[in-house]
């Protein structure tokens, strides 16, 4: 039996689904959409989830990462109940629930807060920058009753419960998708094909590319660099390009090798597929080009301008030091690009980051599912 | 009587009604049947009797040839009675000398399958029109004189209303009212859709109006004890006071019952009504909406999450009240608003069977779903199944959204949102009136859609939802629609009614005063005549029923219209042989199938037959094969299969359609 809680479409308000209490069920989100399967019903089963306030429902699913926000719901819905955007809100709220320590709840429920946070970690952050230059004023005074030692390893705590946050989400995640009666069988067999499943839709997201393949659609006839898919692959691989970019650096230990290294062109060229997908799907949130623009939240925002600082300031330092310029300037957006990335990482399971992670995981319970 | 002289110069008129009877008997024929018909002047075939043209030429005909009675053989009375007997009128031929003699719904629309038996009882049943016509009398409608007064049963807002009209056209009104107060149960409501105007202040601004106009007088705390008289002189018998202190004998030219309904009340125990004081029905919700201000708080607890369920007591297919009650969907809808209006942090959650809120209140219903509340569907036979413990209510229900899901929902209070029902004193008032009630013990007009508020009692109308369930604007438009209709009888200074009545001959008469018992009118009483008691019939009264005559001992009794004379003559005419003409051989010549009366076939017929010739086709074969819509095949398929043209010869491959093949 499950118990009808009508206090969940508040909560639910909270994530950013704001009218969808207008639903009358008709259905045509879901017969618009390109993405929903026999086995994947959504968005309008997820709708009156919601309105019924039926929770597990939501978190259990592989349904909720398996929607790209494309908008045709959205367009389609004869009561501007707003599918799309309902559906990137129960996945905010899939994120914060499986996150442990509540503090995403906090994130994404209360904007004030998040900015509060955020900037908060950036002055700590900064302050704990100077140790960079151990005969500063600041250092001196830091060493002096915190040894460099301690403030290294703090900080390896810190990315550590940033780790550990994720690893119990994912743990979390997969106990509510292996709960219920409908859950799939798993079978050793089939693991190989799963992760070709989510390979594949990494590679080249093949889910994604159905979603704005409309004869009628807006992106009809606009060449496939400015599709929405492309935008996200964008971003995606940019930013994986560049986490392997650095580590390479980081792992030859010298990050001023010549610019034709291999880790090194590598980075460039990541960095800048990075920088035009942030930079596109920013400008198509302010233009709010389709319907799948024109709700973003706060959360959504904040993911996309530090990716796109992150990767400004990354191109700024490169060419800085391939001029070898030392300024003052140089520094202070050495130390602006050091905070942006590291509270990208530190907030990776706190934020809409999350989702890089936990889209494929549902897509690898998926194939057991679906096969 | 009976010594009436036959008609001479008659004249018949034999109708195609656009192939409806022409299609199966064989009209033309039966015009030259009739033709040589003793006493029958002309006979006529026609395409529309009703048409305009042919009226005008029926008129010419009875004038030129000196008609004296007139024979249509065409469609039901209760289509064209009215219309023939107009075209006498305004041929000079009294209406009475008319006969209309139903061909269709009895012959060809019957028979439609023996088209030559249809043609054989129609020429039966023409030649017993022609027989009645011929001893027909011309009578002249019975004038009474109308008082112009109305008693009005029920001052609630239908009541209240017409009242208002009434009087404003220029008749006493008399406004009765059960309660020691006027307005129903309007006034008890607060704001209504969509004026948000309150049932007190709606009912207190009629009940002023009313007070303002003498010639209304209201009664409150009065009931109707008897009721005798007609149509224009009725006599209503009142007891007023809540002791029946005064009695009361009021004229009415006619009577307006406006008695209104009565709310259904759940059984104890149904859906744990009277089990809880969680558990409420709309109407005390909506009180108990009024009266409360900051927090709602019903059975001892704020209430923050209300469960309605609806269609309690309604819509039962296996129980009296199968109707739907029409007013409670939007009734909920709209309290619903009013809740979220007036109450902070409400959520409704409204198990429903089907939301009926039409019209206009759809708005309403938008409202609801867009303030955020919850709707569950439930079927009839799967209904909700609720618990109580103390204060707390539990309710299991089957969300059909969620795949048949199991869901538990646990409101602070259960509101049943029932329907309304006739009232118990329902049957009592319609034993006064002797009109009838329906199935659903509401009373019944006359025909829903063509005499919506008048009774089968001439001069007794209904208005507003004593009739059946029916809103505010509903109830007054239908109770001003009957003070309408009231006021076109009582304003002219006779009443003319029917003329077929029944008589008297008073020398047969020895006044045995069976007649009088098995009167269901009232119309027969006793009288003296020439030193002769006798019996008398109040033409007014009577509706020509009939039951009088059969009982008479001494045959004195008889219907106008309907005499020995007149009946036994029909029976001689209808049972004199008829010989229709064989016309099978005439047209054997076209097709070896069995064509009954067909002369010829229609063309697309022959293709049809062509197709099937060869092998047997389903109908969408033929359909594509003549590249004709299948749905037109399949009418001329189905048309020939009755006629025994062809035959279903088993079914195609896939079990879907049958094959057709000719019969041979």
């Amino acid at each position: 039996m499950n118990q009808v809680d009508t206090a969940f479409s508040k909560e639910l308000a909270k994530y950013g689904a704001s009218d969808f209490a207008a639903c009358y069920n008709c259905g045509n989100c879901t017969a618009v959409c390109d993405l929903t399967e026999k086995q994947a019903n959504f968005p309008r089963m997820f709708i009156r989830y919601g309105v019924l306030g039926l929770k597990k429902d939501i978190l259990k699913s592989r349904e909720v990462w398996l929607c790209y926000a494309c908008g045709e719901c959205t367009k389609a819905c004869p009561r501007q109940a707003g599918p799309a955007p309902y559906m990137a809100a129960i996945r905010r709220y899939a994120i914060a629930s499986y996150e442990p320590t509540g503090l995403t709840k906090l994130l994404f429920k209360s904007n004030p807060f998040a900015i509060l946070f955020t900037v908060a970690l950036a002055v700590l952050l900064g302050f704990f920058l100077f140790t960079l230059k151990p005969d500063h004023d600041v250092s001196r005074w830091i060493f002096n009753w915190m040894p460099f030692d301690v403030i290294h390893d703090l900080g390896m705590i810190i990315f550590g419960l940033t780790g550990l946050a994720l690893v119990i989400g994912v743990i979390n995640m997969m106990r509510h998708l292996y709960s219920g009666n409908e859950k799939p069988v798993f079978e050793w067999k089939k693991v190989p094909g799963a992760f070709r499943y989510v390979l594949d839709e990494m590679a080249l997201l093949k889910r994604y590319r159905n979603c704005d393949d409309d004869e009628e659609d807006y992106w009809a006839g606009k060449p496939e660099w400015q599709h929405p898919w492309f935008i996200h692959w964008s971003i995606m691989w940019g930013f994986i390009g560049l986490l392997v970019a650095t580590t390479l650096d980081f792992l030859f230990k010298d990050p001023s090798l010549a610019i034709w290294w291999p880790s090194r062109i590598l980075g460039t060229l990541a960095g800048l597929l990075m920088m035009y997908g942030t930079s596109m799907a920013m400008w198509y949130r302010i233009k709010k080009v389709t319907k799948a623009y024109e709700e973003t939240q706060f959360s959504d925002w904040m993911f996309l301008v530090f990716l796109w600082i992150a990767g400004f300031t990354g191109f700024w330092l490169e060419v800085a030091v391939a001029i070898s310029g030392h300024s003052v300037l140089n520094q202070v957006i050495f130390v602006i690009h050091t905070i942006i990335s590291m509270e990208l990482v530190i907030l990776f399971a706190f934020s809409r980051f999350a989702h890089a992670i936990y889209r494929p995981v549902a897509l690898f319970s998926y194939y057991f599912v679906k096969s | 009587m009976g010594n009436q002289e036959k008609k001479k110069r008659i004249g018949v008129y034999i109708c195609h009604c656009g192939g409806n009877i022409s299609d199966y008997v064989d009209v033309e024929q039966l015009r030259d049947m009739m033709d040589k018909e003793e006493n029958v002047a002309i006979s006529k075939n026609v395409m529309f009797a009703c048409a305009d043209s042919n009226q005008k030429e029926m008129v010419k005909d009875i004038r030129e040839n000196n008609l004296d009675g007139i024979v249509v053989a065409s469609c039901s009375p209760k289509l064209h009675l009215h219309t023939f007997r107009n075209v006498a009128q305004r041929a000079g031929l009294n209406p009475y000398n008319y006969v209309q003699v139903n061909v269709r719904e009895q012959c060809s629309w019957a028979h439609s399958d023996h088209p030559d038996q249809a043609s054989v009882k129609a020429a039966g049943l023409i030649r017993a029109g022609i027989q009645r016509v011929s001893y027909s009398e011309a009578l002249e409608p019975v004038k009474i004189k109308a008082i112009k007064s109305v008693v009005i049963v029920g001052a609630g807002v239908a009541g209240m209303r017409s009242a208002i009209e009434l009087a404003r056209m220029g008749n006493e009104v008399f406004l009765m009212e059960k309660e020691s107060r006027a307005g129903g149960h309007v006034a008890g409501w607060n704001s209504l859709y969509p004026t948000g105007t309150s049932g007190e202040e709606l009912t207190r601004k009629m009940l002023e109006q009313i007070r303002r106009i003498p010639s209304i007088k209201l009664f409150t705390s009065s009931h109707v004890t008897n009721v005798t008289g007609s149509l224009g002189n009725f006599t209503v018998e009142v007891n007023v006071g809540s002791h029946g202190e005064e009695v009361l004998k009021l004229p009415a030219g006619a009577i307006l019952v406006t008695t209104g309904f009565s709310p259904n009340i759940p059984d104890e125990g149904q859906f744990s009504y009277g089990l809880s004081e969680s558990v409420i029905t709309l109407p005390e919700f909506k009180k108990r909406i009024e009266t409360a201000s900051g927090k709602l708080n019903i059975g001892g607890k704020e209430i923050h999450s209300i469960a309605f369920i609806y269609c309690v007591g309604m819509r039962q297919s296996g129980g009296p009240n199968k109707y739907c009650s029409r007013t409670c969907c939007t009734s909920t809808m709209h309290a619903s608003l009013e809740l979220h209006k007036k109450f902070d942090d409400m959520k409704s959650i409204h198990l429903y069977r089907d939301i009926r809120t039409y019209g206009k209140q759809e708005v309403l219903y938008d409202q609801a779903s867009k303030q955020g509340d919850l709707f569950l569907m439930y079927k009839e036979k799967e209904p909700p199944v609720v618990t109580v413990e103390g204060k707390k209510v539990k309710i299991e229900v089957t969300d059909h959204l969620t795949s048949k899901r199991k869901l538990e929902v646990k409101p602070d209070l259960l509101v049943l949102v029932t329907g309304m029902e006739a009232r118990d004193d329902s049957k009592q008032m319609a034993q006064l009136l002797k009109i009838p009630v329906g199935n659903d013990r509401f009373f019944n007009e006359i025909h829903p859609k063509l005499r919506p508020v008048e009774t089968v009692i001439n001069g007794v109308m209904l208005g507003g939802s004593c009739q059946g369930p029916k809103n505010i604007t509903e109830s007054i438009q239908s109770s001003m629609s009957a003070a309408a209709k009231i006021n076109a009888l009582l304003c002219k200074d006779s009443l003319e009614m029917e003329p077929i009545v029944a008589r008297i001959t008073e020398e047969a008469c020895t006044w045995c005063g069976k007649c009088a018992e098995v009167c269901d009118y009232d119309a027969i009483f006793q009288m003296e005549t020439n030193g002769k008691v006798v019996a008398g019939v109040n033409g007014a009264t009577c509706t020509g029923c009939g039951i009088c005559t059969p009982v008479c001992p001494v045959d004195a009794i008889e219907v106008a219209q309907y005499t020995n004379l007149e009946i036994e003559s029909m029976i001689d005419g209808f049972m004199a042989p008829v010989k229709l003409e064989e016309k099978l051989a005439e047209a054997g010549t076209e097709s070896s199938a069995g064509e009954g009366l067909m002369k010829e076939y229609p063309g697309i017929w022959k293709e049809i037959l062509k197709q099937i010739e060869a092998e047997p086709l389903t109908i969408p074969q033929i359909a594509q094969q003549l590249q004709q819509e299948s749905q037109q095949i399949t009418y001329h398929v189905m048309t020939m299969n009755k006629y025994h043209i062809l035959e279903a010869a088993g079914m195609d491959d896939d079990h879907a359609y049958f094959l057709y093949t000719p019969k041979l």
